[in-house]
């Protein structure tokens, strides 16, 4: 019987805490190949702004003290992996006093909501419009307008998010253009604030769908096209069982399962194109934040919130492959 | 007259007339099915041979009305029970399918939805046709009967198809095709992925499941050992044309037409083989086949008339119909001619 042993899970675990630790290595090493200093970078943009910095030498001096960057590489190393093992990312440096695990805990929430929306939306619509596309009984006007709808689909999310952020936003104004919620809000639990944070994430979340869902849709009917070929269709069609039930039952519930596994391996190259969209909406997430801290060349942010992003993907990608065996009975992930 | 009784009754429960299908394709269309005409009768089990590609089981798709594209039905008559199939609207063909008409399907193994457990297969088809107003415990209860005819465990109730094996798998299919008590139940080559020791097991369950339930069957099949053991009758197709529809005892005695005589006589015998006899002469191109007989070209009788004019199939015994000139009374003489030349070659 389809199932998960404990064996099965525990080399799942291990293969997810080494990617993990394979990452916070990766990460810790690149911002350190990259030219320049970040704290003489700091002061330098204080004395542009300010216009002379006393004692700039003590303070650059103190501050390489405060974050540990004249200790050994690899004393420096041990801490990071130690901090991270108590969830600690270290400090801002560019933001000091703000620790990392704050600025993130505050960025994330917002970013998984977006995304976790916008995957549930293109991934519902793109396999309905899919198994619509391949289906013999859909009507004929279903067929032209769908992927007529799938024009969107060969433009990077950049673009889709200034082009709904131009018409809609600053042409039609039925949107706001920025931020997650309203500046005047309190974020709480009220109907008021949902309808704003929906409001507001409305695009930004739609930026990401209408590039992406013509993808999934055209995977899903190749599936579709694939399953009508097999003998169990021909079988429930000799049946003269209802054609709905059989579109549902017997096409789309085998069509989905490849489906799923591309899911899981496209969840990296998603993030990559919510950072953009975030930068466009200037939404309050992770990417957001990402491309801050780029600027500010702040590592310790760039680190962390770099390691955050490939927590959540792996995090993702394990629950997707833990789930294999609950829609596909044939597999059943019992290790040897 | 005994023989007679035997066969079963002579009500007709399914009855095909001029049926023809072709398969469109860009260099014209293929004849897989030429005008073929037969009777199936109440409780008789008819066995439909002949090579592959002789559109035996295109026959029987187009009789489910399940040809699939670019296959088509272009003429014909398809009566079970009274009801012409060709003229049903979607949902009544729909609504007919199972209760007049179930197919045991070829490929047994593919056949069953892999994500389905064994028993919603079976329920999705009963509560289709009839409605959800049967309990759990109801439809539990008569799927469990139906594993009984067919001899399967009751423990494979729950499970999912790829837990069975072949055999089992083939005997859901048995299950699930008389779960209606269908008319009509076309077993096309339901044993043929099986092993020689399982074929035989599914071929008997085919025919005590029938015997029981009282349905009337067509076995389409390409080893005639095999279906000499299970059917009432025969029928012989050659390129898309019915040849030769007979008792069983009768084909194996005394096959008549050429087609037939070549193919029982290439039967191998444990005491002695035997090489193929069909091999002389060419086959046609399907989508032009050649004028009169089908088989002219690769019989070893044929004359001048076989090219001019299509055999019609002629009564030659109770329920025994053959398509050639040679049973012709005009041609008496040439056939005993024939006939002595071929045994004494």
């Amino acid at each position: 019987m389809g199932g998960i042993s404990l064996n099965y899970l525990l080399r799942r675990l291990l293969v997810f805490f080494l990617t993990l630790w394979v990452a916070a290595t990766l990460i810790f090493i690149i911002p350190r190949l990259a030219p320049g200093d970040p704290i003489a970078a700091m002061v330098a943009r204080l004395s542009y702004q300010a216009g002379f910095v006393e004692n700039s030498g003590a303070i650059i001096e103190g501050w390489k003290e405060r974050f540990g960057l004249n200790d050994p590489v690899y004393v420096q190393y041990f801490r990071y992996l130690g901090g991270l093992l108590q969830g600690d990312l270290g400090f801002s440096m560019a933001r000091f006093p703000s620790t990392v695990t704050e600025l993130v805990g505050r960025a994330l929430p917002w970013t998984i909501g977006l995304v976790g929306v916008a995957t549930a939306i293109f991934f519902v619509v793109g396999n309905l419009f899919g198994a619509l596309l391949a289906w013999n009984k859909t009507p004929r006007l279903v067929k032209v307008l769908i992927p007529m709808s799938m024009i969107f689909t060969s433009i990077p999310p950049l673009l889709a998010g200034l082009l709904l952020s131009y018409t809609f936003a600053f042409l039609l104004g039925w949107f706001p253009q920025t931020y997650s919620y309203g500046f005047g809000m309190t974020p709480g639990l009220t109907l008021e604030f949902i309808a704003n944070v929906i409001h507001h994430g409305f695009l930004p979340a739609m930026a990401i769908v209408i590039v992406t869902f013509g993808y999934w849709a055209l995977g899903m009917r190749g599936m579709m096209v694939t399953i009508e070929g097999e003998d169990y269709m021909i079988l429930a069609q000799a049946k003269g069982l209802k054609p709905f039930y059989v579109l549902y039952r017997y096409m789309i519930r085998n069509a989905i399962l490849p489906q799923m596994t591309a899911l899981a391996v496209s969840i990296g190259t998603l993030v990559n194109g919510v950072v953009l969209v975030e930068v466009i909406f200037n939404y309050n997430g992770m990417g957001t934040l990402i491309v801050t801290a780029l600027r500010e060349q702040d590592f310790g942010l760039i680190q962390g919130t770099s390691f955050i992003l490939i927590v959540t993907s792996a995090l993702a990608v394990l629950i997707i492959d833990l789930s294999y065996p609950l829609i596909d009975p044939r597999i059943s992930l019992e290790g040897r | 007259m005994e023989k007679q009784m035997e066969n079963g009754s002579d009500r007709v429960v399914l009855k095909v007339e001029k049926l023809r299908i072709h398969y469109a394709t860009p260099q014209g269309d293929v004849i897989a099915v030429s005008d073929i005409s037969f009777n199936l009768y109440e409780g008789e089990t008819l066995g439909l041979v002949g090579e592959s590609g002789c559109g035996k089981s295109t026959t029987a798709y187009g009789i489910l009305q399940l040809v699939q594209p670019p296959g088509y039905i272009v003429n014909g008559s398809i009566e079970v029970d009274g009801t012409e199939v060709l003229n049903l609207s979607e949902e009544e063909l729909r609504k007919f399918r199972w209760t007049g008409l179930s197919l045991i399907p070829q490929g047994a193994m593919n056949s069953l939805n892999p994500t389905m457990r064994v028993k919603d297969q079976i329920i999705d088809v009963i509560e289709s046709h009839e409605g959800e107003k049967q309990s759990k415990e109801q439809l539990r209860d008569r799927i469990y009967g139906l594993f009984q005819n067919v001899g399967l465990p009751n423990r494979i109730y729950d499970m999912y198809p790829h837990e069975l094996s072949g055999g089992m798998k083939q005997r859901v299919c048995i299950a699930m095709g008389v779960a209606l008590n269908p008319t009509v139940v076309i077993a096309d080559e339901a044993t043929s992925a099986l092993d020689v020791v399982v074929q035989r097991i599914v071929a008997q369950t085919l025919v005590k499941v029938k015997d029981e339930i009282g349905v009337s069957l067509i076995v389409i099949g390409h080893d005639m050992g095999l279906l000499a053991q299970i059917v009432d009758r025969i029928a012989v197709m050659y390129a898309g044309k019915m040849v030769e529809i007979a008792p069983v005892e009768n084909i194996y005695a005394e096959p008549l037409h050429p087609y037939t005589r070549l193919l029982i006589d290439s039967i191998p015998s444990i005491k002695e083989r035997k090489p193929l006899k069909i091999t002389e002469g060419i086959t046609h191109d399907p989508r032009n086949p050649p004028s009169g007989c089908i088989f002219r070209l690769r019989c070893p009788f044929a004359w001048e008339h076989c090219a001019e004019v299509e055999p019609a199939p002629i009564d030659a015994d109770y329920k025994h119909e053959v398509a050639c000139h040679l049973y012709d009374e005009r041609f008496e003489e040439r056939r005993a001619n024939a006939f002595a030349t071929f045994a004494n070659p």
